[in-house]
């Protein structure tokens, strides 16, 4: 199977194999959608397809694209039953190769240009833009997208998705964190200059295009859709600027990054499961043209309790990206994995822990990285302990973690305005700390004599025993085991 | 008569019968429902002392019991021109 190429393909794969509805009564923009997808991705439900939408006729909204590994596995080309491991061994290869360059293709090729506001038709309401979740600070035009943009000196594209909310009928207000790469270029170029940041807005993308929009991976994002999906991505220059956007998307919105004016943007539900950051100025977008497909479909990712995409997908590539960065540095690691449940908050590492101080070095390895602003717990385990199994990590954690030792915490880093648990103060300035969870036997114990020895059936039964008593198991009278 | 809507941190913000400047987004039906204006205005909790309606929201979204009516005076422009 190949993978989707553009999100409607995306949604015929899900229909066909019972991963996404058709819903065809009439829905409201207006929470309602909203509703239907935080239900859909707490039940962890087929995604919903929404073909009509009040007010907005010929648009239609899909929602909670990647919020099951089974949807995951068929934005890969895989078999939807694929388990995690094998989807997290697929994304490592692809990712670990060459990088594969996105082709530019002619305007009449791009269907995202069918239609094109300019000038005085600019207006964002003119698209089905969400209430996402009632109470929210606005209608979110952004919540699975990609802001594209250009280092004005480097020239390296970024495509990162940062929630956009809509103001007025032509600014748009983003959560862009200044330890993201567009935050970084904001604040060392554009901002000290006093330049407007040349931007576009793509929804409605591929979603190996909306993956690569929130990986925290250094490889420039159309480069990492074309490793992702095994062949370049197509990309179409923008109307009004220079930027180039993916051709197959179903809504561009082109415009400038204002340095000099910021409005107001939040509260959101966000994917911690709450509604925490405070409401502030942030990064200001002014559109100046639209374009989009005929029957143009919004994407709509809706942030909340687990799980959505901002916990599985999250959890899922920071985890994998950060098992390549410790294995670049040479640390034996055995995986790295993050519950979605954890909200993307707690790292567990496997490792075989050949040396002292390798939590340590891992911990701050990770919290140091560009990661490390997004999770703020590591707990690391040895290379025996199954780190998807949350029964067999959490009886490490609480049979190994030495109080005093084991535990080790790091003040005053890098954090979000996102953290529920985080003081008003903290919120306000980004500031984090860190807690790792040392689950290793210290590597000065005797093996023999100081490191207890793991009771369970696996680990005390010679061999033979074992397969006597699984052979027998039903004839000892108890049911099969699935 | 219009329907709007203003976020708080706290209700004190919102002093009677004074001129303020506020953020406030319209309630009235249609496709611009939820788009924001910056505002001077004056509010009252004399909910007929202007013809206009402003409920008030707190800092995380939470709908406030505390109504007012509301007198929008002018429009103000925060944007730079050259955006607009
Ligand atoms: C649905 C969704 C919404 C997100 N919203 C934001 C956001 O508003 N701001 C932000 O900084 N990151 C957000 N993220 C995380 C970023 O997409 C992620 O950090 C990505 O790597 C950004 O790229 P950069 O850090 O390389 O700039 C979101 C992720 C997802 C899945």
């Amino acid at each position: 199977m190949a993978a989707p190429r553009s999100n409607r393909e995306f949604i015929e794969a899900c229909i066909k194999s019972g991963d996404a509805v058709r819903i065809k009564q009439e829905v409201d923009w207006e929470n309602e959608a909203g509703a239907i997808v935080r239900r859909a991705c707490e039940l962890a439900a087929p995604a919903p397809f929404m073909e009509r939408i009040k007010d907005y006729p010929g648009f239609s909204y899909f929602g909670a694209p990647l919020s099951t590994y089974r949807r995951m596995a068929i934005s890969l080309g895989m078999d939807p039953a694929a388990s995690l491991p094998e989807i997290g061994k697929e994304y490592l290869k692809r990712t670990n190769g060459e990088p594969v360059p996105p082709v530019l293709v002619d305007k009449k090729d791009a269907p995202c240009k069918e239609n094109i506001l300019k000038g005085a038709d600019v207006d964002l309401c003119k698209l089905p833009v969400p209430l996402v979740h009632e109470g929210d600070g606005g209608r979110y035009v952004g919540t699975w997208h990609a802001v594209v943009t250009k280092h004005p000196v480097r020239g390296d594209v970024n495509w990162g998705m940062y929630r956009q909310m809509m103001f007025d009928s032509r600014t748009m207000s983003g959560a862009v964190f200044p330890f993201s790469d567009l935050g970084k270029a904001l604040n060392d170029y554009y901002l000290p200059r006093g330049e407007s940041c040349p931007f576009a807005t793509a929804i409605g993308l591929s979603p190996l295009a909306a993956m690569a929009a929130c990986a925290p991976s250094p490889i420039p994002e159309p480069d990492l859709v074309g490793m992702l999906a095994g062949e370049p991505a197509r990309l179409v220059k923008c109307e009004t600027n220079d930027l180039e956007v993916p051709a197959d998307a179903e809504i561009i919105l082109e415009g400038e990054i204002c340095p000099d004016y910021k409005v107001e943007e939040g509260p959101f539900g966000e994917y911690t499961g709450y509604r925490t950051s405070p409401r502030e100025f942030r990064v200001t977008f002014r559109v100046n043209c639209i374009t989009f497909r005929n029957n143009a479909t919004m994407t709509i990712s809706n942030m909340g309790v687990p799980q959505d995409e901002g916990q599985l997908l999250r959890s899922f590539s920071l985890g994998l990206e950060l098992e390549k960065l410790l294995k670049s540095q040479g640390i034996p690691v055995t995986g790295v994995y993050m519950h979605p449940r954890s909200t993307h908050h707690m790292m567990i590492v496997g490792v075989k822990p050949t040396y002292s101080g390798i939590a340590q070095q891992i911990a701050q390895l990770a919290f140091g990285s560009k990661l490390g602003p997004w999770f703020h717990m590591v707990m690391v385990v040895d290379d025996k302990t199954d780190i998807y199994n949350w029964d067999e990590v959490y009886h490490a954690f609480c049979t190994r973690c030495h109080p005093a030792n084991g535990i080790h915490v790091y003040k005053n880093t890098t954090g979000t305005p996102l953290y529920p648990f985080a003081t008003p103060h903290e919120r306000k300035y980004s500031i984090g700390s860190k807690v790792l969870f040392d689950c290793l036997w210290p590597v000065d114990w005797d093996p023999v004599n100081d490191v207890p020895t793991l009771v369970s059936f696996k680990n005390v039964y010679p061999q033979a025993i074992q397969d006597k008593v699984l052979a027998n198991w039903t004839a000892y009278g108890y049911p099969p085991v699935k | 008569m219009n329907q709007w809507e203003v976020f708080v941190n706290d209700v004190k913000e919102l002093a009677e019968d004074t001129d303020l400047e506020l953020t406030i987004r319209t309630l009235n039906p249609g496709l611009h429902k939820f788009t924001y204006k910056r505002v001077k205005c004056q509010v009252s909790t004399n909910l007929k002392k202007h013809v206009d309606q402003l409920q008030v929201r707190l800092g995380r979204g939470q709908l406030s019991n505390n109504r007012f009516s509301i007198q929008v005076l002018d429009e103000v422009q925060r944007m730079p021109a050259k955006y607009l």
